[in-house]
C-alpha cells in the first residue's frame, strides 16, 4: 500500500512539474523578460513586419519613457490557429494582428479592449509624456493617418457588432488597420491576355474562354472563405445564382452600392452554398490545384499560368518576375471590374494586455508614414497609412509629420520606386515660337487656342524648355499603381464573419474538394495489379511445366 | 535487512518505467479520451449524437474514406510486390544487411523534404500532378517500412528448412511456396500493418503531390480541426482508429495462423 502511495506521489509531482510547461503560451522564452525592463508581446502573421522596426521602436520607447523595453515577437499562420488560442484564453499577448472577420469574432467573444477606452485611461500619463497618438484611427474622429476610404468601409460593414456581454460595439474603436488589399487574378502575360481578362473576368479562373494553354494551369486558394468569394463573383458575372437570388446576377441590372456588394459577398444561404458546391466541383476539372503559400513560386517557375491571389502577394511576385534582358515583367495582376473583395488586417489589443502604454505607442509608431512604408516595402502589401499623409509636405502646420513623411518618401526612392509617374514628353512647340506667336498651325489664332483644341493638357516643361504634354507612360509611380492603391469604390465588398453558417460553408468546401464520386481509376489499378501478379505466376508455372516436358521425353 | 534491500530494488526498477507510462497517459490516453468526448459534444458543449449523423449522412465523407482506403490498399500491394523480391534476394546475399541499410538511410531525411523533392522532380520532368503522383509518393515513402520487417523475417529463416525441402525433392517454386512463404508470413503481416495504417491516415503527401486536388481522409480530418469543427473531426478520427484496430486484428489472426503453420512444419 505504501509503495503505491509513493508511486502516486511521484507521478503527481512529475505531472505538476509538467503543467507549467504544457500550459505556457508560445511566448518563445520571452516570458517576463529581464528584470526592471518593460515588455511588449506581439502576436502577428509570419513575415508580416520589417523586423528592424522592432529594435527602432525599443529605442524610441526608451527615449520617450526612459524605460528599456524588450519585445517578444511571436507568429501565427492562420486566423483559426490564432483565434483558438485567444478564445481559450491561452495567450498572454499585448497586440494581435487578425484579419477583418476574425476581429469581428474576437469582439463578439468579448476578448478585445476598446482602444478608445485604453486611450482615455492612459490620458494623464500620455499628457505627461507629451504623446497624443495623432495617427490612430481608433481614437480619432478624423481617422488619424489611416486611409479614410478604408476606415469608411470598415465602419460601414462592422459598425454594430453584438458582443456576448449584450453591448453593441463599433469595430473602428477596437482596431487600427495595418495592411489592406484586394483579391484578384495573378497571371502570366505570355499565356493570358488583358483582353481575355477584361472580357471574361472571374470566368478566367474556370477557364470559360477555353484557352487550351490555361487548362489545368490555374491555382485556387486552399482557404474556404477566399475561394468561396471567387465563386460568388463568378456566379454574379455569369448569372448563376439560383432561384430567389436573381438580384445578385449581373443581368438583373442592379445598381452598385456598398450595401449591395457587401450583401453579395456575405451571402451564405443554403441554396447559394449548394450552387457554389456544384460550381467548385466543376472547377476541379480545369485547375491544377489549391495552394496557400506556394502559388507565387509556381507562377514564377511557370508551372502554372494563373493564380487567384491577394494583391500584396501578387505585387511581390510581379517584382520578382522582372526580366532584366527583355526589361519586361512576366506576371501581372488583374482585378475584374465587376466585383471583388477588399480585405484588411488590423491591430487589436486583447484583454490579456499587460503593457497598454507600449502597445498603443507601438501602434502609433507603425502608423506613421515612415513606419507604414517600411513595413510595406518589406512585406509587399499596401500600408493602410493614407497616401495623402505620406505625401504631406506642409512644414508650417505640422513640421513633425512633414519630416516623417519626407523620410518615408526618401525611403520609397531608396527602394528604387518612383514617387511620381514618368511619361514620354510630347513636344508641341518651342518656347520661342510660343512667346513670339510664330509657326502657329493653320486655322488657329494663337498657340493657346491650339493648345485648347488638343485633348491632352499642354504645359511648359522647365527642363526641356518647351511646351507639350505627357505621352506614353514610361514608369508608374509608387502611388499611381492601381494594383497597389486600388480605387475603393462600390465594386469592392467587405467580407464578414459567416457566424452560424460557417460550419455549413466548411461542409460545402469539404464536399467540393472530395469530388462527386470515388475515383474509379483506383479500382482499375487494383485490378491491374492483381492481374499482372496473377499473369506473372501463371507464366512462371507454365514455363516450369514446359521445362519439365522435354526432360520427360529424354 | 536483506529483504528490505531487495524490495527497494524492485521498487526502483518499476519506477524507471514511470516516465514512459506518464508520457503515454499525457500524450496518448488523454488525447484519445478528449477525442471520444468531443465526438459526443456539439459547438455549445451539449451532449449530442448529431456529429455521427453529420458524418455518415454526408456522401463527401464516405467518398473521401473510400478513396483513402483504395489508395491505402494500392500502396500496400505495390509495396509488397516491390519489397518482397528485394528482401528475398537481399536475405540470400552475404552483404544483404549493408544494402538494406542503404534502403533505410533515406528514411533519416524528413519525409516532408523528400516529398517536396519528389514534387520538384515531377515538375521538372513535366509529369502532371494527380492521383498517380500521390500513389508514387506513398509507395516511395513507405517502401522501407515494408522491406525492413520482410528482410528481418526472411533472413531469420533457418536454412535447413529449405535444404530439407530440396532434399525431399521439391523444385524451386515448391520450396518457395511451401517453406519460405509460410515462414515469412509474420514479416508480411507486420509489413502490411506498417504500410497500410500510415497510408490511410497520411495527409501531407497527398496535399503536396497533387496540389491539394487529391483529398484524402487525413486531409479531411485536418481541415475539420483547422476550421473548428471538433465534433465531426473527432468522429473521423474515431472511424480511422476503428480501421486501424480492425486491420491490426486481421493481421494478428493471420500471424497466429502463420505461427501454427510454423509449428506444424516443426
Amino acid at each position: 500500500m505504501k509503495k503505491t502511495l509513493t508511486l502516486i506521489l511521484i507521478a503527481a509531482i512529475l505531472t505538476l512539474s509538467l503543467v507549467p510547461v504544457l500550459t505556457a503560451c508560445n511566448n518563445g522564452g520571452g516570458i517576463g523578460g529581464l528584470r526592471g525592463m518593460d515588455t511588449l508581446v506581439i502576436y502577428n502573421w509570419e513575415d508580416y513586419i520589417d523586423p528592424s522596426i522592432l529594435d527602432d521602436f525599443c529605442a524610441y520607447y526608451e527615449e520617450v519613457t526612459g524605460d528599456a523595453l524588450s519585445i517578444t515577437y511571436t507568429t501565427f499562420d492562420t486566423n483559426e490557429t490564432m483565434m483558438t488560442k485567444v478564445l481559450k484564453n491561452d495567450c498572454d499577448v499585448d497586440l494581435i494582428c487578425p484579419s477583418d472577420y476574425s476581429i469581428q469574432r474576437l469582439m463578439q467573444a468579448d476578448t478585445l479592449l476598446s482602444q478608445k477606452a485604453v486611450y482615455e485611461e492612459l490620458k494623464p500619463q500620455l499628457d505627461e509624456l507629451g504623446l497624443d497618438f495623432k495617427a490612430l484611427s481608433s481614437i480619432r474622429e478624423d481617422n488619424g493617418y489611416i486611409e479614410e476610404k478604408v476606415v469608411e468601409r470598415i465602419t460601414g460593414a462592422f459598425s454594430s457588432i453584438e458582443c456576448i456581454n449584450g453591448e453593441t460595439y463599433n469595430m473602428k474603436e477596437f482596431m487600427v488597420p495595418y495592411f489592406y488589399g484586394t483579391l484578384g487574378i495573378l497571371y502570366n502575360v505570355n499565356y493570358v491576355t488583358v483582353e481575355e481578362l477584361e472580357e471574361y473576368g472571374w470566368g478566367v479562373l474556370w477557364n470559360v474562354q477555353e484557352n487550351e494553354e490555361l487548362e489545368n494551369m490555374i491555382l485556387m486558394k486552399d482557404s474556404v472563405r477566399d475561394t468561396y468569394a471567387a465563386c460568388l463573383f463568378y456566379m454574379h458575372d455569369y448569372n448563376l445564382f439560383p432561384e430567389g437570388y436573381e438580384q445578385f446576377n449581373i443581368e438583373s441590372g442592379h445598381e452598385y452600392t456598398t450595401d449591395y456588394i457587401d450583401s453579395l459577398i456575405n451571402c451564405t444561404d443554403d441554396a447559394v452554398l449548394n450552387r457554389a458546391e456544384e460550381i467548385l466541383t466543376e472547377q476541379r476539372e480545369h485547375i491544377s490545384g489549391y495552394e496557400v503559400d506556394f502559388g507565387k513560386d509556381d507562377m514564377l517557375n511557370e508551372t502554372v499560368y494563373a493564380d487567384f491571389a491577394w494583391s500584396g502577394d501578387a505585387l511581390w511576385a510581379i517584382e520578382e518576375s522582372y526580366d532584366e534582358e527583355t526589361e519586361e515583367y512576366m506576371l501581372d495582376y488583374f482585378v475584374p471590374s465587376t466585383c471583388s473583395n477588399i480585405w484588411f488586417d488590423g491591430w487589436v489589443i486583447p484583454k490579456t494586455v499587460k503593457n497598454k502604454l507600449a502597445a498603443m505607442m507601438f501602434l502609433d509608431y507603425i502608423s506613421q508614414p515612415l513606419g507604414g512604408i517600411r513595413n510595406s516595402m518589406e512585406v509587399g502589401y499596401t500600408s493602410s497609412v493614407s497616401k495623402d499623409i505620406i505625401n504631406f509636405d506642409d512644414e508650417t502646420s505640422d513640421p513633425e509629420l512633414a519630416e516623417n513623411a519626407q523620410e518615408a518618401r526618401d525611403y520609397i526612392e531608396e527602394c528604387e520606386y518612383l514617387l511620381e509617374s514618368e511619361y514620354e514628353w510630347e513636344e508641341v512647340c518651342s518656347d520661342e515660337d510660343y512667346q513670339a506667336g510664330t509657326n502657329i498651325p493653320d486655322g488657329f489664332a494663337s498657340w493657346d487656342e491650339y493648345f485648347d483644341s488638343l485633348e491632352e493638357e499642354v504645359y511648359f516643361n522647365e527642363d526641356e524648355e518647351t511646351w507639350g504634354y505627357d505621352g506614353e507612360l514610361v514608369e508608374e509611380g509608387y502611388f499611381d499603381d492601381l494594383r497597389r492603391y486600388p480605387v475603393i469604390d462600390n465594386t469592392l465588398g467587405m467580407m464578414q464573419d459567416f457566424g452560424s453558417q460557417n460550419d455549413a460553408l466548411v461542409q460545402m468546401w469539404q464536399t467540393a474538394k472530395s469530388g462527386s464520386h470515388v475515383d474509379y481509376s483506383l479500382y482499375i489499378v487494383i485490378g491491374v495489379i492483381i492481374g499482372v501478379v496473377g499473369l506473372g505466376i501463371l507464366a512462371y508455372v507454365i514455363s516450369q511445366k514446359a521445362k519439365l516436358i522435354p526432360k520427360k521425353r529424354k | 535487512m536483506k529483504k528490505i534491500k531487495f524490495r527497494k530494488l524492485k521498487l526502483t526498477k518499476k519506477v524507471f518505467s514511470f516516465p514512459y507510462i506518464l508520457f503515454m497517459l499525457l500524450f496518448v490516453v488523454i488525447p484519445l479520451v478528449l477525442i471520444l468526448v468531443n465526438a459526443f459534444l456539439d459547438a455549445d458543449n451539449n451532449l449530442t449524437l448529431e456529429n455521427f449523423k453529420d458524418f455518415f449522412a454526408s456522401d463527401a465523407n464516405i467518398i473521401v474514406l473510400g478513396n483513402s482506403l483504395l489508395v491505402g490498399v494500392i500502396t500496400t500491394m505495390l509495396c509488397l510486390i516491390l519489397g518482397y523480391p528485394v528482401s528475398y534476394i537481399l536475405s540470400k546475399m552475404p552483404s544483404g544487411k549493408i544494402i538494406v541499410l542503404l534502403y533505410i538511410i533515406p528514411m533519416g531525411v524528413n519525409f516532408l523534404i523528400r516529398t517536396l523533392a519528389t514534387k520538384a522532380i515531377f515538375l521538372a520532368i513535366g509529369v502532371e500532378l494527380g492521383m498517380g503522383t500521390v500513389v508514387f509518393g506513398m509507395v516511395y515513402n513507405y517502401l522501407p517500412f515494408m522491406i525492413l520487417p520482410l528482410h528481418t523475417s526472411l533472413s531469420s529463416i533457418d536454412h535447413s528448412y529449405i535444404e530439407a525441402a530440396q532434399d525431399l525433392g521439391a523444385d524451386k517454386a515448391t520450396t518457395f511456396v511451401k517453406t519460405i512463404l509460410p515462414l515469412s508470413v509474420s514479416g508480411i503481416c507486420s509489413g502490411i500493418t506498417m504500410v497500410f495504417i500510415p497510408t490511410i491516415s497520411t495527409y501531407a503527401i497527398s496535399q503536396l503531390l497533387s496540389n491539394g486536388k487529391v483529398f484524402l481522409f487525413g486531409d479531411s480530418i485536418q481541415l475539420s480541426f483547422e476550421q473548428g469543427l471538433y465534433g465531426v473531426g473527432s468522429i473521423m478520427s474515431i472511424v480511422m482508429l476503428i480501421f486501424v484496430l480492425v486491420s491490426n486484428l486481421i493481421m494478428n489472426t493471420f500471424n497466429k495462423d502463420a505461427n501454427l503453420v510454423r509449428r506444424s512444419v516443426w
